[in-house]
């Protein structure tokens, strides 16, 4: 009886992870390991593979489209990723309090992370779109002339920022929030009684500790803006002249367009151990590592 | 308590590996459904195992317009003759479809037929014709020009359904309201200054904001590439020609309607959708097709719009274009397949579906079908693919040619509109990447 107790006890985990792990094996792990072996392979999808070696990687290495893609998306996480964050800590700052109808906006705040990415992309084309956006529409009637919101490089760079911003940004103010309430009340009391300012208060109280929060929040964001695509393809569709199309849209399009399987599955590997990167420093903060 | 969690979880789990094993006969977008679930034993569509009772044949199938609706009723009219055959049309969306049907094919579950936009994609995965019918005959039903798009290596590897030719779609209404005229025949066909200059005389009266639209594709781009006497790829296909006095002058073309402001920025530096911009009145003219013919017919309703020539460079072209079908290999329905494709493009049944689903014709013995609408419309079009290059119909039946200009192209061309290079450098850039990747398909 007691055996078969210490049996129970020793094989319920797994069997309540079993769901989970086969689900995690079969759709990412497996496709991961088929994708590391396409990666040195020279494939169509339809004829046979021909094994190349690592000629994949010393293309894209060698290529300069893949770093142009992998550059622009790298400027694209430097200005946006800190563009989420002090939305996200503003919001955060402001939502901690107990305020009337604190749910309320909380909620408000959160819901653009609830929309698909393609319906933020389709919306927000609706508003700066050149011929048929709102925004347009309503310069034109005031008398201003109409901007090229989405068919000049600048211009269509700064309205992928701030749909990714505004679609991202909801999300980590509940992050924040969590690390806000963590931080014991006493210590802006006892600098309340010495004559702290709230600015003083923030940046000598609050942001200090706050580090291990706003650390999760920089490196799970800029895993996020790496990783961005939908967004992106709805509203500028990697335009005007690929100044907006990130490393995902290359992958794909060599992947799907052209059907380079093979160099695609090595691109997607490459950007996988960057990420990993990020998501190994994630890890190690989690378990209470030094920053 | 834990012998009650670890029943539960048990419970759980199967539940979840039973979800995960099913299948389904009504699967929609995307599936070449393996299994079905009528009740008669062993049965597979798409690759229909031996039953003496029903094959079933997976049909995928994209529309642009109401050809998915009209190809059901054929079938319908196909099942009721032949009650041992089941067709399955399954539409999938185009921006998807080829691949859903690459997938499904290297899965080991192709479906019995598909239609094809590029023959050439899929002509390892399909099966040969000449070996079900007579290939002479077979072959001399259908137009001599299209026989790059179906035929390699001297075998049948899909079948024409429906022809498309590239085609100047105009606003009637804005355009009279101008007091343009446009040509009324061969003999009056625009030379390109000719052609913008009525664009320009057309905007000048205020019903629209721009003269024209052109849809951000190197198959749109190409008319005016052949009309100035250039081609994509050289006689043999292994390098590409692109870069010619003819293609430097056709991007020129493309840079002058943009800094005249006759074409908006917002469609080919953009994304802006051009059928929009037509439909909604603010264009004048849309180069496009014969495949808009349905979509403009039941959706514009503000003015009349019709067809005219397209403006002539150093010659006259259009592009030829068009859908086929194709039976694929290691089904266990090829015989079907055939059979039902012989029906399907039969003369009478043609005609029915061009007809009703407004698209040309590739049999011969019906060059002159008539239609229920835009009947002048249709006649310009034939009169267009009558008068095109040859080379079109080689380049696009090459299966490779979108894959390899299009991201090129497209982008280089937006460089130029931006005024970033020059016509020139851009396509001699194009070029030394579609050579190089040219060599290594053909290495």
């Amino acid at each position: 009886m007691k055996k078969s107790k210490d049996w129970g006890i020793k094989i319920a985990p797994w069997v309540l992870l079993a769901p989970n792990l086969i689900i995690f094996a079969v759709f990412i792990v497996w496709p991961a390991i088929m994708g590391f072996t396409y990666s040195f392979y020279k494939w169509d999808g339809l004829g046979e593979k021909v094994f190349i070696g690592f000629n994949n990687y010393v293309k894209a290495f060698g290529s300069a489209e893949f770093w142009g893609a992998f550059g622009r998306t790298a400027a694209y996480a430097l200005i946006s990723v800190p563009l989420i964050m002090a939305a996200a800590l503003l919001l955060a700052n402001l939502l901690v309090k107990d305020i009337k109808l604190k749910g309320f906006f909380r909620a408000s705040f959160y819901w653009p992370k609830m929309i698909s990415f393609i319906i933020v992309g389709l919306s927000f084309r609706f508003l700066f779109g050149d011929s048929f956006g709102v925004i347009n529409y309503i310069l034109e009637v005031l008398g201003f002339k109409s901007v090229a919101w989405l068919t000049d490089s600048f211009f269509a760079q700064l309205v992928v920022i701030l749909a990714t911003v505004w679609s991202m940004a909801g999300y980590y103010m509940v992050m924040f929030i969590s690390g806000l309430q963590s931080i014991p009340e006493s210590y802006y009391e006892a600098s309340q009684v010495d004559g702290a300012t709230s600015a003083q208060r923030f940046f000598l109280i609050t942001l200090p500790l706050l580090k291990p929060t706003t650390f999760l929040v920089l490196i799970l964001s800029i895993i996020d803006v790496f990783k961005a695509y939908p967004l992106i393809k709805a509203l500028t569709g990697g335009g005007p002249a690929s100044s907006t199309k990130m490393i995902v849209q290359y992958i794909y399009e060599e992947g799907f367009t052209k059907s380079n399987l093979g160099y695609a599955s090595a691109l997607s590997m490459i950007l996988l151990v960057v990420l990993a990167i990020f998501t190994g420093i994630q890890f190690k903060i989690n378990r209470g590592g030094e920053i | 308590m834990k012998l009650k969690t670890l029943t539960i979880a048990m419970v759980i789990m199967a539940c979840l590996l039973s979800a995960c094993g099913s299948t389904s006969s009504t699967d929609s977008a995307g599936s070449t459904a393996s299994g079905t679930d009528d009740g008669t034993a062993s049965e597979q569509s798409g690759s229909g195992s031996e039953s003496a009772e029903k094959k079933k044949l997976d049909f995928m199938w994209f529309s642009d317009g109401v050809e998915g609706e009209v190809t059901q009723s054929i079938i319908d009219e196909y099942e009721a003759a032949n009650p041992n055959i089941e067709i399955n049309l399954i539409e999938v969306p185009y921006n998807d479809y080829e691949n859903q049907l690459k997938i499904a094919i290297s899965g080991g579950e192709p479906p019995a037929l598909a239609r094809v936009t590029y023959v050439g994609l899929f002509k390892d995965a399909s099966i040969t014709f000449d070996d079900y019918v007579d290939a002479e005959s077979f072959k001399a039903q259908f137009s001599d020009s299209l026989d790059p798009f179906y035929i390699y290596d001297g075998k049948i590897k899909g079948v024409p359904i429906d022809t498309t030719a590239n085609g100047l779609i105009y606003n009637k209404t804005a355009f009279e309201k101008a007091g343009v005229e446009v040509p009324a025949n061969p003999g009056d066909i625009w030379t390109i200054d000719e052609w913008i200059d009525a664009m320009k005389r057309v905007m000048e009266s205020g019903d629209v904001r721009y003269g024209l639209v052109i849809d951000k594709t190197p198959h749109r781009f190409s008319t005016l590439l052949y009309g100035q006497g250039g081609r994509i790829l050289s006689e043999d296909l292994q390098t590409t020609e692109i870069n010619s006095e003819a293609g430097i002058r056709t991007v020129d073309i493309m840079k002058r309607l943009h800094d005249e402001n006759i074409c908006p920025a917002s469609v080919w530096v953009g994304s802006e959708n051009p059928n929009d911009m037509f439909r909604t009145g603010q264009v004048a003219m849309h180069l496009a097709g014969s495949w808009m013919m349905t979509n403009y017919r039941d959706n514009i309703t503000d003015f009349e719009w019709g067809v005219t020539y397209l403006p002539v460079g150093v010659t006259r072209s259009s592009v030829p274009g068009g859908k086929y079908v194709i039976a694929l290999d290691n089904t266990s329905v090829e015989q079907e397949a055939v059979d039902f494709i012989e029906y399907y493009i039969s003369k009478e049944v043609n005609q029915k579906y061009c007809s009703e689903s407004l698209f040309l014709s590739p049999r011969n013995d019906l060059a002159d079908m008539e239609f229920s609408f835009g009947s002048e419309s249709w006649q310009i079009f034939a009169n267009e693919l009558a008068n095109s290059s040859p080379d079109a119909a080689r380049d696009w039946g090459y299966a490779q040619t979108s894959a390899l200009i299009k991201e090129p192209l497209l982008n280089g061309v937006a460089e130029v509109i931006q005024g970033k290079t020059s016509s020139k450098d851009m396509l001699d850039s194009l070029a030394e990447k579609v050579n190089a990747e040219l060599a290594e398909i053909n290495s």
